[in-house]
């Protein structure tokens, strides 16, 4: 992919020594740990779930090739993973065309947002109209600081073009979808959940340490490492979506109570 | 160990339905033949549903129940994995509008035999009696046409048969004991007590929660795998699905799951007549019933009677009143997050394990009725990526770093009442589900009252985080549990049922389900949703046959029938505190 | 009718010492088994709190030791009481101990996985051993039921056959010349006590790896009663073998034993005002802090030891 090596070194960088971490087989603090290797104690519908989420990827079969390419591209700053190496990257985009495929979603929508089929459709228009007016060729070709200051208008609400495009639907549900199916493919895989300390699926094995964040024994302790982010990305600090601090116009799903 | 004793956990090749690892239903469901008339159609098996079913089927009344979703297998059906939950929510479409809207799906809906009760947290705190009366108290909302102490022995009768854990004393509201035993927490726990001791805040530890603490008959004690809003493979936490259904078809009932019942039809002299529904290959079916009880929550109840308009009911059935559908609620669900500088690991252990109530009732030099509770939550990577994305503004190399801190955060949920509104509504979109019926439109926005509340209450809860020593404290809206949308009450012209869950239009049509609460209180509903079931069922039971053949509306109080509980309800646990 | 403490108990250390090696310790004996039952009922009211008390048969280990701790108080006062409830009680708690512990291991097996996860399960689960440990006190009843009192007039008197009242001496027949119970009476089961040490330092040492391990040994301190049970255990099976090791390091390995438990009480009190809540939550934190009495049955362990060295050695082969 020609845009993997346009402007600079996409990987995390280790603060004192200024040089790249990575590409790695596993990021994140739990050297060592795998939730896979604890496959044996999972219940057996639980294992063919998650087996299955890894060994097969889906293939694509809603989106045409070249949408496919850019969303990849777009995925590709969203949820970067250049300090995974290749053969451990996390398939981002294959799940995200499957639910659209499914035409599966969260049970609701927005009523300022078309269906989720249209939403990704018309979002890959709207970048790509970005990347033409901002730089004058597709989003493919630019390098990763150009990627993510159109990420970033997205984000912050304040797409420079595509205006058509973000009167159809409201560009900041986009974004949050955009990000939140992103980081349910990530962080549905159990690679991810390495990277993370997660001890997934827990029956009918289940915990003995629950205070103090101690480890069980098939768990690691966590040792860290200082990195930063790239130089070329804008995606390291943190601020809020499209600028709002009250956040109801897009209330959260998780963490049921 | 390397792997468990002889090998790798498999599926068993066994016939019998399980519910849980030990619980399994033996006997055939008994099935009535097509185009009988039974007593009672009950329209989905949750929280309500469940209770009035397994009532009706032990004092010998013919019943069905339908669900919409499957008639779940614990074994086979559910996993130990987030997102391979997704199956649980109610996952058809419903549009969301207003200008603070709601979410739905895994938010507050289910779908399959139990409802929301499969994957509820399971916090099972009962109102406070001044919840049954805000208006005359604060001048805000709606008084409920009964009181706490009519309430209040559905409510230790339920706390008995789910069971409830918790505290011995538990001190807000109406104080009382649990009849199991508190749970021991994890990480989020410790950090909830930390923090309101220091700021001298009252806490109580290890619930109240509908999990097992100590093993029932023929379910397990917890194994606090964290995993409760995935659905409990355990069968340590109690749903309708293993508490109450299997007692219900030990009595005859019928479950008819994968169903969508689509329509109530209007006979003459007023009465409904029975249900139509399409079955699992999408052919439609008339169901011949005496009496009708609605219970889909308060999305689908009003979504289906409306979708039952008819001559006489031009506006939705039973809905002379116009307010089917409206004063819908939801809970203000702020969850407020704290990173530490130790780990937490908040993915162990039941999320809901401590709470708070000390906010709970009106102080006037807050500045605005009613109030709040604080509780603990522990969302799962998935759920907690889209919380820093929102509560953060999260993505890309700062969605990694956070997310590789997951096991330093931990996660408080604030729970506030938000006032009924006659805006705040469902309605009907244009746009229809898979087999043609008009979708759920629903408008919701806050008002002063609830953005002062909201305010108060969110910043107290990040207090309490910040007291218990996080480095950094974050927060996101969120909403929680729906109630309303069929509210209860005396008047006809202001209510859509009487406080016997009976439509005052139409004498056999019922409704039994979280949206014939007036207000909400800041508890989580799903204990009273379940009390008033039980309740409702004391009412129909008692009247007998005069429901299916005369149109008067007996308002006695009905006897309380003890002896209708599933039997493992008696001879377990500890007695209990009682004021 | 209860007899008053005798003057007489006031003696030097070297009639005690005597008592004890010719078995005048009734009253102690008593009131050791009585007191350490109050120890394990009240662990086993609240590790029976935790699991709901979801089963009724979990209240009966509650109200036995709540009746073996009269039992012993009452067997201090009275001779009678030490000759006939005192043994009742002990030989049904027991039962109920062995009891419990088919019920903790059949709770063990219904948790998911059940012995699949031997580990998990007996953590996580039933404490297993619990019930037999907590049988230690019903056992030191009933041998304090056998024993002489030291006001006894038969002191110094040539040993005679086993006192015939005792109704446990009819369940076995008796025909040699020493019998068992006659052992006893005259302080000469050094062997056996030193067995009772062995088993009960392997039960309570074993629940002390366990929970340690569940808290992952994060204090160095936390392997003492894991190292100093085996010792204790092997001084144990030394003391059956040889007089010797039962006078030097029985005692010594014992003592130990009854130091750790003791700086253990200390730890696990502190363990409980420092979770979060400290002493607001009293209950609650000492429920699920560390248990507070476990290093003091592991002391009775120890106390065990250090009985059967002063004792004598048994003269039936």
């Amino acid at each position: 992919m020609n845009y993997q090596n346009a402007q600079g070194d996409r990987r995390p960088v280790d603060p004192r020594t200024g040089k790249p971490i990575g590409p790695m087989a596993q990021p994140g603090y739990y050297p060592g740990f795998s939730t896979l290797s604890q496959q044996k104690f999972w219940d057996a519908k639980t294992r063919d779930v998650v087996l299955d989420r890894v060994n097969n990827v889906p293939p694509i079969r809603f989106f045409s090739p070249e949408e496919a390419k850019l969303l990849e591209a777009i995925c590709d700053r969203v949820l970067p993973q250049d300090d995974r190496d290749q053969a451990h990257k996390i398939p981002i985009v294959p799940q995200i065309d499957k639910r659209l495929y499914e035409n599966s979603h969260d049970g609701y929508r927005y009523v300022d947002m078309p269906p989720d089929r249209d939403a990704f459709r018309l979002g890959l228009r709207g970048i790509q109209e970005i990347a033409q007016q901002q730089y004058g060729s597709g989003f493919l070709d630019l390098g990763p600081r150009e990627q993510d200051e159109i990420l970033q208008s997205l984000h912050d609400g304040k797409p420079s073009a595509g205006h058509e495009i973000w009167k159809k639907m409201a560009v900041h549900h986009f974004w949050l979808m955009l990000v939140s199916d992103c980081a349910e493919a990530y962080y549905s895989h159990p690679w991810a959940w390495d990277e993370i300390g997660f001890g997934g699926p827990a029956y009918p094995r289940a915990y003995m340490r629950l205070e103090r964040g101690e480890a069980e024994p098939w768990e690691s302790e966590e040792e860290r490492y200082e990195w930063e982010p790239p130089a070329n990305s804008l995606s390291g600090k943190y601020e809020l979506v499209a600028g709002r601090v009250e956040h109801f116009g897009s209330p959260a799903q998780g963490g049921t109570h | 160990m390397k792997a468990p004793l002889w090998g790798e956990f498999r599926s068993q090749k066994r016939k019998s339905h399980m519910l849980g690892p030990i619980q399994r239903i033996e006997t055939p469901m008994h099935r009535f033949p097509e185009g009988e008339e039974v007593d009672y159609v009950i329209v989905g098996v949750g929280a309500g549903g469940g209770v009035v079913l397994q009532r009706l089927a032990r004092a010998g009344f013919r019943v069905i129940g339908f669900d919409a979703g499957p008639f779940w297998d614990t074994e086979r059906d559910w996993v130990s994995d987030e997102k391979g939950a997704h199956n649980l929510y109610w996952n058809d479409l419903r549009i969301t509008a207003g200008q603070h809207p709601l979410a739905f799906g895994a938010n507050n809906s289910g779908k399959g035999v139990g409802g929301g009760t499969v994957h509820w947290a399971s916090f099972a705190p009962r109102l406070h009696p001044s919840d049954f009366r805000i208006r005359s108290e604060d001048g805000v909302g709606f008084d409920w046409p009964i009181t706490y102490s009519d309430l209040k022995p559905y409510y230790e009768l339920l706390e008995l048969e789910l069971p409830v854990s918790g505290p011995s004393y538990f001190p807000w509201g109406d104080p009382h004991g649990y009849p199991y035993a508190p749970h021991p927490m994890g990480g989020v726990g410790d950090v909830l007590i930390q923090g309101c001791t220091k700021l001298g805040i009252r806490v109580s530890a290890g619930g109240p929660v509908a999990i097992l603490e100590g093993s029932r008959a023929d379910r397990p004690h917890c194994i606090y795998r964290g995993f409760c809003i995935q659905g409990c493979k355990v069968g340590a936490k109690a749903s309708t699905l293993i508490t109450h259904v299997p007692d219900a078809i030990g009595n005859g009932a019928e479950i008819r799951a994968n169903c969508m019942v689509s329509r109530i039809h209007l006979g003459e002299n007023r009465r409904v007549t029975g249900v139509s529904y399409f079955d699992p290959e999408g052919r439609e079916h008339f169901q011949k019933a005496k009496a009708v009880i609605v219970a889909g929550y308060s999305i689908e109840t009003p979504r289906l009677l409306l979708n039952s308009a008819c001559p006489g009911f031009e506006n939705g059935l039973a809905n002379s009143s116009d307010c089917v559908g409206r004063y819908l609620m939801a809970q203000a669900g702020n969850v407020v997050l704290g990173r530490f500088e130790e780990l937490v690991r908040m993915y162990k252990a039941p999320p809901a394990h401590a709470l708070t109530e000390e906010f709970y009732e009106t102080d006037p030099k807050r500045g605005f009725a009613r109030g709040f509770a604080i509780q603990t939550v522990g969302p799962l990577p998935i759920a907690f990526s889209k919380q820093m994305m929102t509560a953060k503004g999260a993505w890309g190399w700062g969605l990694r770093s956070v997310m590789m801190d997951y096991n330093h955060w931990a996660a408080f949920g604030f729970l506030g009442e938000i006032l009924p509104n006659a805006e705040n509504r469902v309605q009907l979109a244009e746009e229809k589900d898979q087999f043609g019926i008009p979708i759920a439109k629903v408008t919701f926005n806050l008002y002063d009252n609830d953005k002062k509340l909201i305010e108060y209450g969110k910043n107290k809860t990040m207090e309490v985080m910040w007291a218990a020593g996080a480095q950094e404290v974050v927060q996101e809206a969120r909403y929680a549990h729906l109630v309303g949308a069929a509210r209860m009450g005396d008047d006809p012209a202001t209510s859509v049922v009487d406080q016997f869950g009976r439509t005052h239009d139409i004498t056999n049509l019922f409704i039994c389900d979280g949206s014939i609460m007036p207000t909400q209180g800041s508890a989580n509903p799903g204990l009273t949703i379940m009390a008033l079931a039980a309740r409702v069922a004391d009412c129909l039971i008692s009247q007998g046959e005069k429901i299916f053949n005369s149109n008067e509306r007996d308002m006695q109080r009905p006897p309380m029938r003890r002896d209708l509980s599933p039997p493992d309800t008696w001879g377990h646990g500890m007695p209990t505190f009682s004021s | 009718m209860a007899e008053l403490p005798d003057p007489r108990l006031e003696r030097s250390l070297e009639e005690v010492d005597l008592d004890l090696r010719e078995g005048r310790f009734q009253r102690w004996l008593s009131l050791i088994a009585g007191l350490s039952s109050i120890l394990s009922g009240v662990e086993v009211a609240y590790e029976h709190y935790k699991g709901s008390y979801s089963r009724r048969i979990m209240y009966t280990p509650v109200i036995l030791s709540g009746a073996l701790a009269l039992g012993g108080v009452s067997g201090f006062f009275s001779r009678r009481a030490a000759k006939t409830v005192l043994p009742a009680l002990s030989v049904v708690t027991l039962a109920d101990g062995v009891t419990g512990f088919y019920f903790h291991v059949r709770g063990i097996q219904r948790k998911p996985g059940g012995w699949r996860l031997p580990i998990v399960n007996m953590i996580m689960g039933p404490p297993i051993f619990a019930p037999l440990l907590f049988g230690v006190s019903a056992y030191l009843g009933f041998l304090a039921s056998f024993l002489r009192r030291s006001e006894q007039p038969d002191r110094g008197v040539l040993p005679r056959p086993a006192h015939p009242q005792h109704w446990a001496t009819r369940l076995t027949h008796e025909h040699e010349p020493i019998t068992w119970s006659q052992d006893l009476r005259e302080g000469r089961f050094q062997k056996q006590m030193a067995m009772a040490t062995v088993i009960s330092a392997f039960f309570s040492g074993f629940e002390a790896w366990y929970s340690h391990y569940k808290n992952n040994f994060r204090y160095k301190v936390q392997w003492t009663p894991i190292i100093i049970a085996p010792m204790l255990m092997i001084a144990g099976v030394g003391a059956v073998k040889s007089r010797r090791a039962a006078h030097t390091w029985l005692p010594a390995v014992s003592a130990l034993a009854m130091v750790n438990g003791g700086v253990g009480f200390g730890y696990h009190i502190r363990g409980v005002l420092r979770r979060p809540g400290g002493l607001k939550k009293p209950i609650y934190n000492i429920i699920y802090g560390p248990p507070l009495f476990a290093p003091l049955l592991f002391a009775a362990s120890g106390f065990l030891g250090l009985l059967a060295s002063l004792l004598r050695r048994e003269k039936r082969k």
